[in-house]
């Protein structure tokens, strides 16, 4: 498919010609319904009785929530990336799944962002105080300021590839400042943690890289996954060779990489006597570790690593599920890791306790919900399989 | 200026607490909800082990990382060398919470460790987290500087009594609470302390107590390697010591 020039305004730029298929209604119906039910159900408690509904406290500051959203916003800027390898470095062979990769991009941001702003004490006073601030030295300053600026050359990134413009030179322009951002705002989103010199299970110059290359694996997952459901559009022989070739070859190589990141994160957390770094043995004690490495990161590998298996769709998808799950653990361990062992509290508090309550894990259904209606909506209007004509 | 320190001499206390209860009253915290703990620490094993205890309240860093990472700037450093929140500006993200090393911040929006949950009990109005049985008087609240009856979603801390320190007289190097004069501008933890093991003065001064102190009988800082040079100094003398470890040390 083609490329068509639109020029009958911002209404205009949506398809309504075409009915949606099967997978997308199920997906949009099933997504108005867990983004219904999470929302209802989380703002009902915040209402009756507010923070408190989390099971987060003064020692376990960052809970759930935080991996939540962490996961959404790392995803998304990991498939700007995949959208940046053709209009940025002229990979050709990814142009089909560009544009696709460019709103996926914008509805995890979204999604990432509506968990945000249910977790955060202020959302509205946010809006005004983080840019009145001008905190500069704050690297969460500068990961609102990147993300921010991210959304909207996302969205403006988009449009220009919606109406026609792959190629132009103010194209190329937004192609390369989005692809800037999207690694500088992960980049800052690591060192969120990883400057927290009192945190020494997260303290860690190598943290912004390991968010970018989770974010990456977790967006090859995501592509993959998603693109599975539309076995359709593997006519073409170029489209093939892309889904059955050139992105589980990345996606088993970029598994790899997380792998190795994150076996050094265990070993050397381990080997230290470090007061703090006793929560990577504590880490061991948890199911969510276990269900991160062995099922998260080390079968998606195992079945990626034979050629035959890698190309076959069913294979493919179980794999990237499997990641998804294991990434989105990661998240979630990765944030208790940094603060089970609480600072000044004494001897007799042992490691700090904390799992999710039932009002933080309905902000699951709640991001999934609204990133299935977004994305079954764009699907359905907005052409995501054309690609450019050159 | 002053730059407001205080030193805890840990051969004086008796862990009795006194401070933390004061603390809660001056400033209407939560039960359980203590901007001043003592800390009690068991180390070692049978037969050298021993029983410690750590007056902690917030150290009024002189580089203070939880403002450095506040995002909106909620979290200042007054001219005098309070570390405050401003409740007026914060959003309750709880990154000053993960960036202080000694553990001193709260988000009040929590289960509560005592029950029933007294702010159902006295539930605020307005957007006040609660309407305390006592309650600061309405001209000393400041909600700028983190001081009063706190509201909804926003972090607060100890504010070494702002509230009571910012009115002394101009040129005050000590604040001594045995002064009957000065007294009322003493913070509240100092005022109780029964066996006066908390001096409280400008570290600017080289006549001051607190600095005749710190250099006499060696004040040392807790976590000294993060940077953050803290305000307080504790005095370990002979007959005590400050503890190993600033929490639980399980064996893995």
């Amino acid at each position: 498919m083609t490329t068509r020039p639109n020029s009958q305004g911002l209404l205009g730029l949506i398809d309504f010609g075409k009915k949606p298929d099967g997978v997308t209604i199920l997906m949009m119906l099933g997504g108005a319904i867990l983004a219904g039910v999470g929302l209802a159900y989380v703002l009902l408690q915040l209402v009756l009785n507010g923070h408190s509904a989390f099971n987060t406290s003064s020692n376990v500051a960052w809970g759930a929530p935080i991996a939540f959203y962490l996961f959404f916003l790392l995803t998304s800027s990991g498939l700007s990336v995949i959208a940046s390898l053709d209009t940025v470095f002229g990979l050709k062979v990814f142009y089909p799944v560009a544009k696709r990769c460019m709103w996926l991009s914008i509805t995890t941001l979204v999604a990432g962002f509506s968990i945000l702003a249910l977790e955060i004490g202020h959302p509205f006073r946010m809006i005004w105080a983080i840019p009145m601030g001008m905190q500069f030295h704050s690297p969460m300053w500068w990961m609102g300021v990147f993300y921010s600026i991210d959304l909207v050359l996302l969205c403006v990134k988009f449009y220009l590839m919606h109406t026609g413009e792959w190629h132009t030179k103010r194209a190329h322009y937004v192609s390369i400042a989005s692809f800037t951002i999207c690694i500088l705002a992960p980049g800052t989103l690591g060192l969120v943690f990883g400057m927290m010199a009192m945190r020494p299970a997260w303290y860690s110059p190598v943290m912004p890289m390991y968010f970018i290359l989770t974010g990456f694996a977790t967006a090859t997952a995501f592509i993959l996954f998603i693109t599975s459901l539309y076995e359709h559009e593997d006519k073409q022989a170029e489209v093939k060779r892309l889904y059955t070739s050139v992105l589980p070859r990345l996606f088993f190589v970029s598994l790899l990489a997380v792998i190795a990141m994150r076996f050094g994160q265990i070993i050397t957390g381990l080997w230290s006597n470090y007061e703090g770094m006793e929560a990577h043995w504590h880490a061991l004690r948890s199911p969510l570790f276990h269900v991160e490495i062995w099922l998260g990161f080390v079968l998606p590998a195992l079945l990626m690593a034979s050629e035959s298996r890698r190309q076959y769709r069913p294979f493919q998808a179980l794999a990237a599920l499997l990641f998804g799950v294991g990434i989105f653990f990661a998240r979630l361990e990765l944030l208790i890791v940094g603060q089970v062992v609480p600072l000044f509290k004494g001897s007799f508090g042992g490691y700090a306790e904390y799992w999710p309550s039932a009002t933080e894990w309905m902000l699951v259904p709640a991001g999934f919900g609204i990133f299935y209606v977004l994305y079954g909506a764009g699907n359905w209007l907005l052409r995501l399989s054309e690609t450019s004509e050159q | 200026m002053s730059r407001w320190g205080m030193v805890i001499d840990l051969e004086k206390c008796t862990g009795c607490q006194a401070c933390t209860t004061a603390c809660q009253v001056e400033n209407n915290r939560l039960p359980g909800e203590n901007w001043q703990d003592v800390l009690f620490y068991a180390e070692g094993e049978y037969p050298s082990g021993k029983f410690s205890w750590l007056p902690r309240p917030c150290m009024h860093c002189e580089n203070p990382s939880c403002r450095e990472v506040c995002p909106t700037g909620a979290t200042f450093k007054d001219k005098d060398g309070f570390v405050l929140v401003d409740w007026e500006k914060c959003i309750g993200c709880k990154y000053c919470m993960v960036a202080c090393p000694y553990g001193v911040r709260f988000y009040a929006e929590e289960k509560q460790p005592v029950q029933p949950d007294i702010r159902s009990v006295f539930p605020g109005d307005g957007d006040k987290m609660w309407n305390p049985p006592w309650q600061m008087p309405e001209a000393r609240r400041d909600p700028k500087h983190g001081v009063g009856i706190q509201p909804t979603n926003v972090v607060s801390k100890c504010t070494f009594c702002y509230h009571r320190v910012s009115k002394a007289p101009a040129g005050t190097v000590d604040l001594d609470p045995s002064n009957p004069a000065l007294r009322d501008f003493v913070p509240a933890c100092v005022v109780t302390c029964a066996p006066s093991a908390r001096y409280f003065g400008d570290l600017d001064t080289p006549t001051s107590e607190v600095r005749r102190l710190i250099a006499e009988k060696r004040g040392t800082r807790l976590k000294e390697e993060t940077g953050n040079r803290p305000q307080v100094y504790y005095l370990a003398g002979e007959q005590s010591s400050i503890p190993e470890t600033r929490s639980t040390r399980i064996k893995s």
